[in-house]
C-alpha cells in the first residue's frame, strides 16, 4: 500500500488533524518568544508613535470624526499585526523545514493540504490574539468603539482572516524556498503593503499616487471595513467589501500555498 | 613607529577590514538603504497632507521627512556595525584581537570609522531619491553639509550604541535590539511633525530627546522654514557631542570589562 493511499481521507479526521497542527504551531510560536516579540511589540510602538506624532491630522479638512485619534489609527495597527503574524507563521514553517520536523510530518499519514491549513489556522488565531490585545490597549489609551461588541468582534474576525491569508502567502514562500533567512528579510514588505493602503490616514487624504495604488491593495478595503465596524459608520468603509477582500486574499493565498506544497513534494 | 602612527595604522587596518564586508557580502548595504527608502515613500504618501496644517514650516512633506530618512539609514548602518561586532565576538575573531598588543579602544575605532564611511551610501541614495521626487535643496551647500555631518555623526553614535550592546550580549541575537534602539531614538522625536504640532506624551517627550535637535540640524538642507543658521545648528552639535560622550563611555567601559 502506498503512503498516499494510507492517508485517512475522512473529513472529520482531517479537521482534527488541522486543529492539532494549528495548536502545535501556536504552542511552538509562543514558546519561541523571540519570534513573537516583533509581531506584538512593533505594532504597539508604531501605534503609540503615530497616534501621538500625527494627531494634529484631526484638524485637516475632510478628516473623519472618530473621537480620539487613536481610535482611527488602531485599524492600521490591526493590519500591521496581521501582516507580521503572517510573516511569523512563515518563519516558523521555515524553521520546521530547516530543522527536519516538516519531513517527519510528510512521512505521517496526514493529508498534505491539512499541513498547510493547520499553519493557516494558527496564523489566523495569532492574528485574533493580536487584534484583541491591540484593541484593548487602544481602548485603555482613549479609543472608543461606537460599534460596540459586534463591531469589535467583526474587527477581530477580519484581522484573523487577513492574518490567515498572509500566513498562507508566507507559508508558500517558505515551502518554495525553505529559507529561513529569506523569510526574515521579508519584514520590509510588511511596510510596503501597509503604506500602500490607507492604514493610518483616510484614503481621500492620501497623496494622488498613493491613492491610486491603494485601490489595488486588498488591505485598503479591509482596514476601511474595520474602521466602519469599530465606529459604526459606513461612511468610513464597506464591511461587505472588507469581507470579500479578506476572503479573496485567504482563498487565493491558500491555493498558492497548496500549489507550493505540491511543487515541493514533486521536487523531492 | 611613534604611538600615534601605530594607532593610525592599526585603526586604518581595522577600518579596511570592516569595509571589506561591503565587497564580500552582496547586499550588505541593502537593508540599511531599503527600509528607510520604503519609509520615505510610504510616509510621504500616507501623511503628506500634514504639511497643509498651519504651523508646519514647509509645504512639502517630502522635504520634511527626507532628512529623517537619511538619518535613519545612517543610524541603521551604525547599528549594523554593532551586529557585525557581535558576530566577530561569537565566532571568536574578537578574542584573537583582544590577545594582540593593540590598545583596546583602537579595536572599536576601526569598525566605527567603517560604519561612518558606509553611512554615506544610504544617506546619498536616499537624498538623491528625495531630490529626484521633488524635494528642494533649500539650504544649499551649507544645508547639505549640515545634513551629512548630522547623518555621519549620528551613525557613529549608533555604532557606539551597537558596540556597547554587542560587547554586553556577545551574541548576534542582539541585532534586532540594536536596530530597535535606533528606530525608537529617531521616532520619539519630531519625526512626523514639528514640536508645536506634536500632541500627547510625545509632545512632552520630544523636547528632551537629543535626536530632535540633530533632526533640526539636518533639516536645514531641505526645509524652507528651517534655514541654515547657527541657531539651528548648535543644539544639534551639542546633542551629538553629548550622545557621543555618553555612548562612547559606556562602550569603552564594556570593552574594558571584557575577558576580565
Amino acid at each position: 500500500m502506498s503512503a498516499a493511499a494510507s492517508i485517512d481521507r475522512d473529513p472529520a479526521t482531517q479537521v482534527r488533524v488541522v486543529g492539532a497542527l494549528a495548536e502545535r504551531a501556536l504552542r511552538v510560536q509562543f514558546r519561541r518568544a523571540q519570534f513573537l516579540i516583533p509581531s506584538f511589540l512593533l505594532p504597539l510602538v508604531l501605534l503609540a508613535v503615530i497616534a501621538s506624532g500625527t494627531s494634529s491630522a484631526r484638524h485637516l479638512p475632510g478628516f473623519p470624526s472618530t473621537g480620539a485619534y487613536i481610535g482611527f489609527v488602531v485599524g492600521g495597527t490591526l493590519m500591521q499585526g496581521a501582516l507580521l503574524a503572517g510573516i511569523t507563521a512563515g518563519i516558523a514553517l521555515a524553521v520546521d523545514i530547516e530543522g527536519g520536523f516538516f519531513d517527519r510530518l510528510l512521512s505521517a499519514p496526514v493529508h498534505r493540504v491539512s499541513i498547510v491549513l493547520g499553519r493557516v489556522l494558527a496564523g489566523g488565531a495569532l492574528g485574533a490574539c493580536q487584534a484583541t490585545l491591540f484593541l484593548a490597549v487602544a481602548f485603555l489609551f482613549g479609543a472608543r468603539y461606537q460599534g460596540g461588541v459586534p463591531g469589535v468582534a467583526f474587527a477581530i474576525f477580519l484581522t484573523a482572516l487577513t492574518a490567515a491569508g498572509m500566513s498562507a502567502l508566507a507559508a508558500s514562500i517558505a515551502l518554495r524556498t525553505g529559507s529561513l533567512s529569506l523569510l526574515q528579510n521579508l519584514f520590509p514588505i510588511v511596510f510596503v503593503l501597509l503604506f500602500t493602503a490607507p492604514a493610518f490616514f483616510p484614503r481621500d487624504l492620501l497623496n494622488g499616487t498613493m491613492r491610486s495604488i491603494s485601490e489595488y491593495n486588498p488591505l485598503t478595503y479591509i482596514v476601511e471595513a474595520i474602521r466602519a465596524a469599530l465606529h459604526d459608520d459606513t461612511a468610513l468603509g464597506s464591511p461587505l467589501n472588507g469581507v470579500i477582500a479578506a476572503s479573496a486574499l485567504l482563498a487565493g493565498a491558500t491555493a498558492i500555498a497548496v500549489w507550493a506544497m505540491r511543487a515541493r513534494l514533486r521536487a523531492e | 613607529m611613534t604611538s600615534a602612527a601605530y594607532a593610525f595604522s592599526l585603526s586604518r587596518a581595522m577600518w579596511q577590514r570592516s569595509l571589506l564586508e561591503i565587497a564580500r557580502v552582496r547586499g550588505a548595504l541593502l537593508p540599511t538603504t531599503v527600509a528607510p527608502m520604503i519609509f520615505l515613500l510610504g510616509t510621504t504618501g500616507q501623511f503628506g497632507k500634514l504639511a497643509d496644517l498651519s504651523g508646519f514650516p514647509t509645504t512639502s512633506y517630502l522635504a520634511w521627512i527626507l532628512p529623517l530618512s537619511c538619518l535613519q539609514g545612517a543610524g541603521f548602518a551604525g547599528g549594523a556595525a554593532g551586529a557585525n561586532l557581535a558576530r566577530d565576538i561569537e565566532q571568536g575573531w574578537f578574542d584573537r584581537l583582544l590577545t594582540s598588543p593593540a590598545p583596546r579602544p583602537l579595536l572599536l575605532a576601526g569598525p566605527v570609522l567603517a560604519a561612518m564611511t558606509r553611512a554615506a551610501v544610504p544617506t546619498t541614495v536616499i537624498l538623491t531619491t528625495g531630490l529626484v521626487l521633488g524635494s528642494g535643496l533649500s539650504g544649499g551647500i551649507v544645508g547639505l553639509v549640515m545634513l551629512y555631518v548630522a547623518a555621519v555623526w549620528f551613525c557613529m553614535i549608533a555604532s557606539l550604541w551597537g558596540s556597547f550592546m554587542a560587547l554586553r550580549a556577545g551574541t548576534q541575537q542582539v541585532g534586532p535590539l540594536i536596530q530597535n534602539g535606533v528606530f525608537l531614538a529617531v521616532f520619539l522625536s519630531t519625526a512626523y511633525t514639528p514640536l508645536g504640532l506634536l500632541g500627547g506624551w510625545l509632545g512632552a517627550l520630544a523636547p528632551y530627546n537629543p535626536v530632535t535637535y540633530v533632526l533640526q540640524m539636518a533639516r536645514q538642507a531641505t526645509v524652507v522654514g528651517i534655514e541654515p543658521s547657527w541657531a539651528h545648528t548648535w543644539p544639534g552639535l551639542l546633542s551629538l557631542t553629548g550622545m557621543t560622550l555618553f555612548f562612547g563611555a559606556i562602550a569603552l567601559r564594556q570593552l574594558s570589562r571584557l575577558g576580565r
